[in-house]
């Protein structure tokens, strides 16, 4: 069982920490997502899973196997992974057939293996009439499924794909999205998916862990991490929400403009900088007149911007400090620009933030 | 700490390949990084250190002295100066106008006059020298015979006198011109076409748009060109040698020669070396920063196709002009050198009845000298291609595969020898191979090593752009599906990178063929290359074995180059794009 894991692992340039003590498990089979902007060390991670560059500290182990360490690094090519890299790196001078056959090639399988086995992934990823055209002679898509046709049929122990959808336009890279899922549930390796997009990452994932400076910031399936964000950095990444300012009360209790807001998470240090992260849509808001006076979790703000969506209107609230923040509200609550409102947050949807 | 269980965990797992990535390419750098040194260190050395002493050995600024008092010196270097900035000017004022009419204008056969003009780099210009004492000495040139018959003056008059200070800046600027034009014609096609389609929303008339957008962008590239054109005069010795000897004057570069004729004075060609050198490096610095800041008018050449500006009804006027010109670099310097080839007299028309094959039949096999230059030109020219080329090669993957501070130091190293002209670095290595630990002077190492350097820059250019258009994720992508380094290199890189090689490969050949300046300084009777014994039979005055010479030399650089692209070059070139 091939499952991998990370373990401290750190890879320095100078003074700059690319990939800052990292740790992660991720066990046979799983399909796990490194998220986060460009500069986070996400892409040095998984070069530094497929042995291109040596670690500074820390180690990787498949299995019982240490492959990485600081002065022992396992060659590539001999660890049994596979790659979709960003470019594709598609070999210009191979058509599709000798592109997708040269790792069996290597492997040393007979002529007759080999064939069969570049004929089915091949119809797998409907390249078959494309199969000796040269990689210039292709569209994006199809350089994308080639890449990933050469990458699957070598059947790796683990699948490492760098922002291989990046390069696609909209409707295709929702398309390849499930492709890439269907693959992996098909043939079952474990597979490190690097991206930027969250929904990419949402909907492809077993587990993903958003980084930040070269951390894992936060590790968790895809739910968890939507649903209650440990940091500023993940609620903002992960879009939708608003972050409140404030100070903490107690354990569970922040100040924000004047009104004490109760949240759910993980307790806070009393009189320290807090803030709660809310999505726009999880805020209730009612005219000043018809609300509960403010109060705990109640929060009084005037109308700065009304614009109807269609299914919803998307509201700017300013709060008594001059935060503002966004809320989705029903499309007939109507409310002018300038208009009291009293927001309510509901308190298991306000999560605590420390930092 | 982490390693030493890792150590142990690694022992009972797989047998790991550890640090093979530091174990070849360290020592592989070190060794180069050493071989640069003695092969650019070395000569360079002895040429400071012979600079600032006296024939019998002691620190002197004498030399100097000399160089800056004795007119003999003072009077070539101004020489040198004005045909340099002469040369300079008209290039940039003949060449801009046509790089435009070729890169943006609907001038018809554009595309031949490009090529001829590249063509034209072929010629050595101490051939096109010699082709046009043919045409225009003042009593046998083919021109000014032309002229008297046409107006019948005197015998005693000529129209052209090619042994003159005009004459050799003539001459000079036909064979620098294309060094101008090729960086424009870049220059101009690069500019993106959205820029001037945004001129022309605006409102801009198409020769207003030219003014006012097109050409200020181009402008750095002019510059540099300028620069370049004013280096290779400065530099250049076979045209100079040719010319201006006969007519009593000297360049600073003929007169570093001269002072390795006998009785020879190597401290003082040390000296006259040293500002030549001096002037290379600033004049590279100063053409590197305008270059650098060109940057500007490459950003989003993605955009639109160049637009081309219709002339009109002047386009057939405009190519006419433009073939007239190349008339003087190349049509009648070459129709005069055919001439000469195959006529019983070099400086009469060619005619059924004078034609003969005799020009032929003795410079094969009757001058002595000629098989042997033949064969240790070619002999050279193939080894310091193949190990220029090979060189480039390693020395661009190091750079360009695996950065590190030892990796910059390398280019530099590799780089360095761009700023050293011909004559300099000739008389370097000749201070420097007279002597131990290396006694090279009289064998054809010497010449190797000379040219190995002089080709050095170029050669590793080359290869460092081939290798940065093939993505490095090329080759990881070759080592994650099983391949080790050296597979990937044989099955990946190679293949990819073949072509370049073989170009590379094939302009050391033809550089190292043409080159004259430092093999003058360098030969001996037993290792003389074609190029001097061209410049040798010239001082006899044999030109028509110089024209049978010179058109064989051209004719079999060019067979060996249409064989090493069918032996080798992959016919597969126009699938290598790299999307």
């Amino acid at each position: 069982m091939a499952d991998l894991a990370l373990e401290g692992l750190t890879k320095t340039y100078g003074a700059n920490r690319a990939v800052d003590d990292v740790s992660l498990r991720v066990d046979h089979g799983l399909l796990a997502s490194l998220l986060g902007p460009s500069g986070c060390g996400k892409t040095t991670t998984l070069r530094l899973i497929a042995g291109f560059i040596e670690p500074s500290a820390g180690k990787i182990r498949v299995g019982d196997n240490v492959v990485s360490a600081p002065g022992r690094v396992l060659a590539p090519e001999r660890r049994n992974m596979s790659m979709i890299f960003q470019s594709y790196a598609l070999w210009p001078h191979m058509t599709v057939a000798e592109n997708v056959a040269y790792g069996l090639t290597l492997r040393k399988l007979g002529r007759v293996e080999t064939a069969k086995k570049v004929a089915d992934i091949l119809t797998t990823t409907r390249l078959s009439p494309l199969a000796d055209r040269y990689p210039a002679e292709l569209s994006g898509g199809q350089q994308q499924r080639v890449a990933l046709a050469r990458a699957l049929v070598v059947e790796p122990e683990t699948l490492l794909l760098d922002e291989p959808l990046s390069n696609l336009d909209a409707n295709l890279r929702e398309e390849m999205r499930f492709e890439v899922r269907r693959l992996h549930d098909a043939y079952r390796y474990t597979t490190v998916y690097v991206t930027h997009d969250q929904s990419e990452a949402m909907t492809t994932s077993d587990l993903v862990a958003v980084m930040n400076g070269g951390r894992v910031e936060q590790l968790g399936n895809p739910r968890e991490v939507y649903d209650r964000p440990v940091s500023e950095f993940v609620a903002r990444f992960l879009g939708g929400s608003n972050i409140l300012k404030g100070t903490a009360r107690d354990a569970a209790h922040v100040e924000i403009a004047g009104t004490v807001v109760k949240g759910d998470g993980a307790p806070l240090t009393t009189g320290t900088p807090a803030a709660i992260s809310i999505r726009q849509h999880e805020i209730a808001l009612d005219p000043a007149g018809a609300a509960p006076k403010a109060g705990v979790n109640n929060l009084p703000g005037k109308v700065v911007r009304n614009v109807f969506l269609g299914p919803q209107r998307d509201y700017v609230i300013a709060l008594p400090d001059a935060t503002q923040l966004r809320v989705t509200a029903a499309p007939d609550i109507d409310l002018a620009p300038g208009f009291d409102v009293t927001l309510r947050l509901p308190e298991a949807r306000c999560r605590l933030l420390s930092r | 700490m982490a390693t030493l269980d890792s150590t142990q965990a690694l022992a009972g797992a797989t047998v790991p390949t550890a640090r093979t990535r530091l174990d070849l390419s360290t020592p592989v750098m070190v060794l180069f990084t050493a071989a640069l040194c003695v092969l650019i260190v070395l000569p360079l050395g002895w040429l400071l250190v012979f600079a600032f002493r006296d024939q019998a050995g002691r620190a002197t600024l004498a030399n100097f002295q000399r160089l800056l008092t004795d007119p003999t010196f003072v009077e070539p270097l101004l020489t040198t100066f004005t045909i340099a900035g002469s040369v300079s000017l008209a290039c940039g004022a003949i060449a801009a106008p046509m790089a435009w009419l070729v890169a943006r204008s609907d001038m018809p056969a554009r595309n031949a006059v490009r090529i001829i003009v590249t063509a034209s780099f072929v010629t050595p210009p101490f051939l096109g020298a010699i082709a046009w004492e043919l045409l225009a000495a003042p009593n046998s040139g083919l021109l000014n015979q032309a002229w008297r018959a046409v107006t019948g003056a005197p015998s005693e008059e000529a129209l052209f006198d090619i042994y003159t200070l005009t004459g050799l800046i003539f001459v000079v600027c036909c064979y620098t011109f294309p060094y101008v034009f090729v960086l424009v014609a870049n220059a101009l096609e690069r500019v993106p076409g959205d820029l001037e389609d945004a001129a022309a929303m605006l409102g801009s008339s198409r020769w207003r748009t030219a003014r006012r957008i097109t050409i200020p962008l181009a402008l750095p590239a002019l510059l540099a060109g300028l620069l370049v054109a004013f280096l290779q005069a400065m530099t250049l010795f076979g045209s100079p040698a040719i010319l201006a000897l006969p007519a009593g004057f000297h360049t600073i570069t003929t007169k570093i020669w001269s002072l390795f004729q006998y009785p020879p004075k190597p401290e003082l060609a040390a000296a006259a070396s040293l500002p030549l050198l001096v002037l290379t490096v600033v004049l590279l610095r100063a053409q590197s920063a305008i270059l650098g800041r060109r940057s500007f008018a490459v950003v989003g050449g993605k955009g639109a196709a160049p637009r081309l500006v219709g002339l009109g009804a002047l386009r057939w006027p405009a190519l006419a002009l433009c073939l007239a010109l190349l008339c003087l670099p190349v049509f009648l310097p070459y129709g005069a050198l055919v001439n000469a080839a195959f006529s019983k007299v070099p400086s009469q028309l060619l005619t059924l009845d004078r034609f003969t094959l005799r020009n032929f039949v003795f410079v094969f096999s009757e001058v002595s000298a000629t098989k042997l230059a033949m064969k240790n030109t070619f002999l050279l020219g193939a080894m310091a291609a193949t190990a220029g080329a090979l060189m480039a090669l390693v020395i661009a993957y190091l750079t360009s595969r695996a950065a590190g501070r030892g990796h910059r130091v390398l280019g530099f190293l590799a780089m360095a020898p761009i700023a050293v002209p011909g004559i300099v670095l000739g008389v370097g290595l000749f201070l420097a191979y007279t002597r131990p630990p290396f006694v090279l002077y009289g064998t054809l190492w010497i010449l190797l090593l000379a040219y190995i350097t002089i080709e050095l820059p170029a050669a590793y250019q080359q290869m460092q752009s081939a290798f940065h258009s093939v993505h490095h994720e090329l080759e990881e992508a070759g080592r994650i599906f099983g391949a080790t380094r050296l597979r990937v290199l044989k099955d990946v890189t190679g293949p990819l990178l073949r072509s370049s090689l073989v170009a590379t490969w094939c302009f050391v050949f033809v550089a190292v063929v043409r080159e004259l300046s430092a093999a003058v300084i360098l030969f001996t009777s037993q290792t003389k290359v074609l190029s001097v014994l061209i410049f040798d039979l010239k001082e006899s005055g044999d030109l028509a074995a110089i024209a049978v010479l010179g058109l064989s030399m051209l004719v079999l650089t060019a067979l060996v180059i249409v064989a090493a692209n069918s032996l080798l070059g992959g016919g597969s070139a126009a699938r290598l794009r790299n999307n």
